[in-house]
């Protein structure tokens, strides 16, 4: 009946010197499904997907990528995979156009030399794809862009290379009301694309907006990972802010030592 | 006498339509493509397009550089620039004209701001005269209009074009579709329906439903419409007034609503309803109006994240019901309520999981329109085709090209 995830940790667990952030943590997502995850400041999300990408080695569990055992250990090797993080600084150059940056870092990886009018073609497909109507020219300079804009430029570059999954780290903080609207409709358009989708939000009505599910971390354990048609708004709440709502959740918060 | 089976004529007829269907709907087509879509032979599809070439309806070439080498083979593409419509959208606050060509690209368009006020259909339909004139100037001589197709806020009687009730715009037992045929005197007969009804098809035609068969539009202006797209079929009632879910009633003895009732969910749900709620009920209106409530909100105003909660609350209510009535693919939340899903998803997907049951939520989506503030336009593009897609040499010989 559940459908296999496209990516799924077991068991993580994560240290940064003698402070353990991540204990025994258990995550999936799942191919046309945006997952968000949720928790308090500090809860581990950042890890967590920093572990996902190779940015960070894990200290135990089992990572699985399409079934399979993956050893993730670089962020070369979790692009390699089709997994693609992007962050809330974007990492774009403002003195280069779209197309430019869309490119940026990847003619060496892909091994082949492209000429200018096939990545004018693939960053124009792409942006189209994602029915993407915001940008007047895909030569204009990303200094000229508006947040939203930035930010669908770096959305768009993530997935420019068939990739299978793709984390965003709070895409919407830095945004105003039209252009949050704008990047949660493409954040939405990815998964009906067939993406896995895994958002980081601290906003309830963003992630039930367009969630499928809900991974809720509390103080570095996996509180509950749900369906978002199965839990109310309180719950969700409940769940960042005790690690439990009712049946959901930890059940043994306070015995719980790390 | 019995009657026959359809003549080898009206196949034929048939097949031009549904192949034009495929074409004004999918794009540039290769006659490989829809020997397969169609489950025709070769032969058969290569006649019906000459047919519809020679009609100047679709036209055959190599697609545009892929860029892979080999010899591509020829696509059937849409004479978009040759043959369109005229769309027209009348909302409570504005007027869109639009020529929209086969393959339904939108070629030229005209918006102007509506007055709130009394509805005088001699100034609607002037100014959407005015605009049709102003576009026709730019068109070429070889051009054929094959249709006009209007959106209406408001109640369509489905025989005549008869606009029967609005209580947002105040236009009853209006001869819409008549007046405004006489007043453009272009010899094509002018379709209208309402708003939401035809911005349910749209989507399922264009947008985020594609390929769905049980979907609800939601289409906010002001008040609320809808569109209810059941088993495939457009949910139209017996006068054409179905699938008006705005005046369903969830809150009984709740604030009046302009149709005379209480309750009603565009009376908790409307424009009115969220800007009162947000203390904002004043000279501000419209859409802008709307945005400026989830604006505030999203900064920290709590009286507008009040107002927003309440109001997506009960709007959870009123699509909790639909949904346990229709069992819908997908809700999708057009015009204003764009906006206030958007800004208050987790109190309407909170009363969905309360309130509907079980096996109809599963697999329910929720979404917003791909085709944006366009929905209803594109909406009444596709009522205008809906002739030429049926019987394309028909339709033709009777626009008399
Ligand atoms: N590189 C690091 N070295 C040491 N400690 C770190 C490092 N990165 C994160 N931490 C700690 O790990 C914990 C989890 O941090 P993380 O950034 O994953 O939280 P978060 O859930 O993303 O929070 P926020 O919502 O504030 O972004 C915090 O206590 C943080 O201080
Ligand atoms: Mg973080
Ligand atoms: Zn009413």
């Amino acid at each position: 009946m559940t459908p296999q995830p496209v990516l799924a940790v077991r068991g993580l667990d994560k240290s940064f010197g003698p402070v353990q952030v991540l204990h025994d943590v258990a995550f999936s997502a799942y191919a046309g499904e945006v997952t968000a995850l949720v928790g308090d400041n500090g809860a581990g999300k950042s890890t967590l997907v920093k572990c996902l990408g190779g940015i960070h080695s894990i200290d135990a569990g089992e990572y699985l990528f399409d079934g399979k055992p993956v050893q993730v250990t670089s962020p070369r090797e979790a692009a390699e995979l089709g997994i693609e993080i992007v962050y809330q600084d974007l990492a774009l150059c403002d003195n280069l156009d779209i197309v430019q940056n869309m490119f940026l870092g990847r003619e060496r990886k892909s091994g082949l030399v492209l000429d200018e009018a096939t990545m004018e073609e693939m960053a124009a497909k792409t942006l189209d794809g994602l029915s993407v109507r915001t940008v007047k020219s895909i030569r204009q300079l990303v200094s000229s862009l508006s947040g939203g804009q930035r930010q669908t430029v770096a959305i768009a570059k993530a997935v420019l290379w068939n990739s299978k999954v793709v984390i965003l780290d709070e895409p919407t903080a830095a945004l105003g009301v039209a252009q949050t609207a704008q990047v949660l409709e493409l954040v939405r358009r990815l998964a009906d694309n067939g993406l896995a989708v895994i958002l980081i939000s601290h906003n309830m009505n963003d992630v039930f907006a367009v969630s499928d599910r809900i991974a809720a971390l509390y103080l570095g354990r996996m509180a509950a990972q749900v369906k978002a048609s199965d839990v109310t708004h309180s719950q969700v709440v409940e769940l960042i802010t005790s690690g439990r709502s009712g049946e959901l959740g930890l059940q043994n918060v306070n015995g719980v030592t790390a | 006498m019995m009657r026959a089976g359809p003549s080898q004529e009206e196949i034929r007829r048939h097949n031009l339509g549904v192949l034009l269907r495929h074409v004004h709907l999918d794009g540039p087509t290769s006659r490989a493509e829809l020997t397969t879509r169609m489950g025709l032979n070769r032969s058969t599809i290569m006649a019906l397009t000459a047919d519809l070439t020679a009609a100047g309806l679709v036209r055959e070439e190599l697609p545009r550089e892929t860029g892979r080498a080999g010899r591509p083979s020829l696509v059937v593409r849409p004479e978009s620039a040759r043959v369109y419509v005229l769309a027209f959208d009348i909302g409570v606050d504005r007027l869109v004209a639009a020529r929209v060509g086969l393959g339904g690209v939108i070629l030229d368009r005209r918006e102007a701001i509506r007055e709130r006020g009394a509805f005088v259909l001699e100034d609607v339909v002037g100014r959407l005269a005015a605009f049709t004139a102003q576009m026709l100037q730019k068109t070429r001589g070889d051009t054929v209009c094959v249709g006009v197709g209007v959106a209406f806020s408001g109640g369509v009687r489905s025989s005549d074009g008869v606009v029967r009730f609005s209580p947002n715009i105040g236009a009853v037992d209006i001869p819409l579709g008549e007046e405004l045929e006489r007043r453009l005197g272009l010899g094509v007969p002018v379709a209208v329906g309402n708003d939401a009804n035809l911005g349910a098809l749209a989507e399922q035609a264009r947008g985020v439903g594609v390929g769905c068969r049980d979907l609800i539009y939601l289409h906010g202006d002001v008040g609320i419409g809808g569109g209810v797209i059941a088993a495939g079929q457009l949910l139209r009632g017996q006068g054409g007034y179905g699938g008006e879910v705005g005046h369903m009633v969830i809150n009984s003895g709740g604030r009046p609503c302009g149709c005379g009732s209480r309750g009603c969910l565009e009376a908790e749900v409307g424009e009115r309803a969220l800007l009162e709620a947000a203390g904002r009920f004043g000279p501000q209106i419209g859409r802008d109006a709307v945005r400026a409530v989830v604006d505030a909100a999203d900064r920290g105003d709590i009286v507008a994240q009040d107002a927003l909660a309440r109001v997506g609350d009960w709007l959870g209510l009123g699509v909790a019901n639909l949904v346990n009535i229709f069992n819908p693919e997908i809700v999708i939340f057009g015009g204003m309520l764009r906006e206030i899903y958007l800004g208050a998803a987790a109190q309407v997907r909170s009363r969905i999981t309360t309130d509907v049951l079980h096996a109809c939520r599963e697999s329910l989506r929720l979404r917003t329109p791909v085709l944006g503030d366009d929905t209803t336009l594109v909406g009444a593009a596709e009522l205008a085709f809906a002739q030429v897609l049926a019987d394309p040499l028909d339709a033709l010989a009777r626009v008399g090209a």
